[in-house]
């Protein structure tokens, strides 16, 4: 009698276990980048710094306040006004710390402004929230290779 | 003939004598005209301003500090707001009529708020907007020897009911004559010979231009025929609106203790809080009758007259046909409307002040500061700020009913900051904390006391294959050589307290088992902490240091304790967000500075220590909800004999530093818990941090162990306590007495179940 209700027990936790493990990271999939593309995609975001940023400008923000600054930065950014861009950013900053959005182009921008410390610190602390998608925790472990 | 040669070389000579004095007159004056018009006229002093406050959704804001904001902007609460400058507040939603600033356009919006959230914002017609900005306050200048302040205006920033109220009252002939008018001369002449004394001036714009810039008031025919040439060489060199611009900037309407203000633009600023352009028909007229007499008819001193002499002018511009007669019934009954004096234009906040003088001084010379109209956005949050020089002023008087006039003289500092882009929200450095003078929270070098040992055990915990928050340490008693003397600490309650887990010798603060932790990681792996913390200063070779003995000013060991607030993130502190010249661009920006110097998972296991110093140390008594919230950490400090009373302590966004003693270093009757914390607490009350969010840390895992041996304990267990541990470091045993309390289910993370977690975690996302 105890062996079967241990061989159920056992039963039932190897199916928990194998449903939870077949369990996908969220954003991958959303992204939809085929798995034998994705190590050439993360060898083209370390080397090419055009696709990069393309690839972080795409990450919006998850507040339409922050989002809405965000674009004005970006578009300094690409003028390559940093001050003013950098300006932008801390003023969305000051909305939220809690949006990866932000820490990508913060470690964008310093890294854009030749600060490759503030760029690689700006990516760890991006990479301690918690509520990041793996991609954007891709991309910004990018900047800590720099 | 000879004789008639003489006569006439004499006359001739004599002639010639006083042309060329004439001459040399009008050339000097011709040269003060042109240096005075081109030059002192456009020199403007940097102004400082706070941080202009931006309401965008999403936003977590505390509703009773965005209406103290919006009654220090002189923002009137109403019913129904219906012009700029007006508010409506409920429960849950705010409607305000914005005056517009900057790339802030003036109009009314909606904001609901959401359990201390901004959850919408929405114009009059109801269309959503992302973000709103309110218009900063200024908090001083960097002002001239001459003490002139004045806000430039250019001509199309000039209203045109101000033009017309000048020229209507002042010269209403302005545009047709060349500076001086024969006319008017003439007229206050004969009225004058009549009263037989200068009972009334004929004087133009020009002219009034001429005497404000060159002359004194006495009223002498010299003076009178000095002031006309120097009016018709103006009219020679400038056009009619660089005159009226030129006056309209210049004149001088008011004196604010050694500040004199000069031009509409202040004026605006220091009467009614605002920019010219906000101002209404009435509040035009005051300032305009000002200029009969600046002091006769000053609103705050005599606002009888000033009323009196608004109202006149109003009649002046309703004969005129400038306004009608039902405008002009309605204007004249209006209240003058002025702002507080204290909020809006004086120089204020000093400690905060040598802050923003010491940061401009490395980039900016003094002339520069003074002359070219610098606008300087601070970080000063002024709610906060007023909220902290109450805390520190009323903490000051209870600790006097408590312990007598004997602290009459305490002194005291106290900074907040922003915990993780290191701006400076507040400053204190005095507990009168509006005087001028001795800057305690950047000059007051005192030792910090128990402050250091988070310092210490951040070190040990940064070797984490040695130390973790259950390492016990010796609280015994210690006596060394130091010095050639013989040193034999002990703790505040003259006790020994044995071995003990590290984590509880922090937060109950044993100075035996710290000096004894310092003395074991050694001087150089503490010096080099101190270093990653952001302290510049040489750690001393003495082992006294490890319990407290080091010195820091209050803002040296608040920056040190933003990196710790920060997860081990170094951010230079910063007073100035950025300085913008007279056009608005950027001219020079501080930007957001950041370096990782410590790993996160020591600072969390400390900050974790900090935190217990909120729920059972010596900062305990508020509630576990608030604690866990506000994620609130703290310690406390008193230096030997208690000539320092110290607090440090994190919640929500900030971090606040709040030190008390006498400048003569003699002891006080305060430890960090009855004294600096008193000051921390009664701000923290006051402003209410919103909620801030906890970073979870995936090598982090809490175990249950017990607080005397620091072993594997159980939830059921007496004396346990759920204690993080970075992955793999957590105690391995369990002793047998609480095998049976202690079960394997209690432990948070652990083995499969860990596993199996983290799994549906990822699921998640």
């Amino acid at each position: 009698m105890r062996f079967t209700r241990i061989t159920i027990i056992v039963f039932i936790f190897i199916n928990i276990w194998s449903c939870a493990s077949s369990q996908s990271p969220r954003d991958i999939s959303n992204y939809s980048v085929p798995v034998d593309n994705f190590s050439k995609t993360v060898e083209l975001l370390v080397a090419n710094e055009e696709f990069l940023e393309e690839e972080i400008l795409k990450i919006n923000a998850q507040s339409p306040s922050v989002q809405r600054i965000l674009i004005s930065a970006d578009d300094l950014l690409i003028k390559q006004k940093f001050l003013q861009a950098n300006s932008e950013l801390e003023r969305a900053y000051r909305i939220t710390k809690q949006d990866g959005a932000l820490y990508l182009r913060l470690a964008h921008l310093r890294y854009k402004q030749g600060l490759l410390q503030e760029s690689e610190s700006f990516a760890s602390k991006g990479l301690l929230l918690s509520d990041i998608s793996s991609w954007e925790r891709l991309l910004l472990n990018v900047y800590l290779k720099n | 003939m000879k004789f008639k040669l003489t006569i006439g070389f004499l006359i001739g000579s004599i002639s010639i004598i006083i042309l060329i004095f004439l001459s040399a007159v009008v050339a000097v004056i011709d040269y003060r005209v042109t240096a005075k018009l081109d030059g002192v006229l456009w020199t403007i002093p940097a102004k400082v301003y706070s941080r202009p406050m931006e309401l965008a959704e999403g936003l977590k804001l505390n509703q009773d500090n965005l209406t103290r904001e919006l009654e220090m902007l002189s923002y009137e609460r109403v019913s129904n707001p219906d012009r700029p400058g007006q508010f409506y507040l409920s429960n849950n939603s705010l409607r305000i009529f914005l005056r517009g600033y900057q790339d802030q356009r003036s109009g009314i919006f909606d904001v609901e708020f959401e359990q201390s959230q901004i959850k919408k914002i929405s114009n009059q017609l109801g269309i959503a907007e992302d973000l709103i900005k309110l218009e900063p306050i200024v908090i001083g200048g960097m002002y001239p020897a001459h003490m002139e302040d004045r806000v430039l205006l250019n001509w199309p920033e000039v209203p045109q009911i101000l033009i017309d109220t000048i020229l209507t009252v002042e010269d209403q002939n302005f545009f047709n004559h060349y500076g001086v008018s024969p006319k008017s001369i003439s007229r206050a002449f004969l009225k004058n010979i009549q009263a037989g004394e200068v009972e009334q001036g004929g004087s133009t714009i020009t002219q009034q231009l001429a005497k404000s810039l060159f002359f004194s008031s006495e009223q002498t025919i010299r003076r009178k025929v000095m002031e006309a040439i120097a009016s018709l060489l103006i009219e020679y060199h400038y056009s009619k609106e660089e005159i009226l611009l030129a006056y309209i900037n210049d004149v001088f309407l008011a004196q604010s203790g050694k500040r004199a203000i000069h031009g509409f633009g202040m004026g605006a600023q220091h009467f009614f809080g605002t920019s010219i352009k906000n101002l209404s028909t009435d509040q035009i007229a005051m300032l305009v009758g000002m200029l009969k007499g600046p002091s006769m008819y000053n609103p705050r001193r005599n606002p009888i007259n000033a009323t009196a002499r608004r109202n006149l002018v109003l009649k002046v511009l309703n004969r005129s046909n400038k306004i009608d007669d039902s405008n002009f019934e309605s204007l004249k009954n209006k209240p003058l409307g002025l702002s507080a004096p204290n909020y809006k234009t004086e120089t204020r906040y000093p400690a905060f002040h040598d802050l923003v003088r010491l940061e401009l001084q490395k980039n900016f010379d003094e002339e520069e500061l003074r002359t070219t109209g610098l606008a300087i956005e601070t970080n000063i949050d002024p709610v906060l700020q007023e909220s902290l020089e109450n805390s520190i002023r009323e903490t000051k008087e209870q600790l006097i009913k408590k312990y007598g006039t004997q602290l009459n003289d305490l002194e005291g500092s106290a900074i907040a900051v922003d915990i993780t882009n290191g701006e400076i929200k507040s400053v204190v450095g005095s507990t009168s904390p509006s005087s001028f003078g001795f800057n305690r929270s950047i000059n007051a070098i005192r030792p910090i006391g128990s402050l250091v040992k988070p310092f210490i055990y951040l070190t040990a915990l940064d070797k984490y294959n040695e130390y973790n928050l259950t390492t016990i340490l010796d609280d015994s008693e210690l006596s060394l050589v130091s010095g050639g003397k013989v040193w034999e600490p002990d703790n505040f309650d003259k006790k020994f307290h044995g071995e003990i887990p590290l984590h509880i010798a922090l937060w109950q603060s044993y100075n035996i088992a710290s000096a004894r932790l310092g003395l074991k990681i050694g001087f150089e792996s503490v010096e080099k902490m101190f270093l990653n913390l952001g302290i510049q200063k040489a750690v001393p070779k003495y082992p006294s240091m490890f319990i407290g003995s080091f010195e820091l000013s209050p803002y040296e060991a608040i920056q040190a304790y933003q990196t710790i607030a920060a997860d081990g993130f170094y951010t230079p502190l910063r007073s100035i967000r950025q300085i913008k010249d007279t056009k608005g661009q950027l001219e020079f920006s501080y930007p957001y500075s950041i370096e990782q110097r410590i790993r996160p998972e020591p600072v969390a296991l400390l900050k974790f220590a900090m935190q217990q110093t909120f729920i059972r140390g010596t900062a305990r008594g508020y509630p576990l909800d608030k604690i866990e919230s506000w994620n609130a950490g703290g310690k406390t400090g008193t230096s030997d004999d208690q000539r320092d009373s110290w607090f440090v302590g994190f919640a929500g966004e900030l971090l606040v530093l709040v030190w008390l003693g006498f400048d003569d270093n003699r002891p006080t009757p305060l430890t960090g818990r009855t004294g600096a914390f008193q000051v921390w607490k009664n701000y923290i009350n006051a402003i209410n941090p919103v909620k801030s969010n906890k970073n979870t840390l995936p090598r982090i895992e809490y175990v249950w162990t017990d607080m005397r041996d620091g072993l594997l304990s159980g939830k059921k267990c007496k004396n346990s306590l759920l204690v993080p541990f970075i992955k793999g470091t957590e105690p391995k045993t369990i002793p047998s007495v609480r095998r049976k309390c202690a079960n394997k289910l209690d432990r948070a993370n652990s083995g499969a179940l860990d596993k199996l977690r983290k799994v549906f975690e990822r699921g998640q996302g």
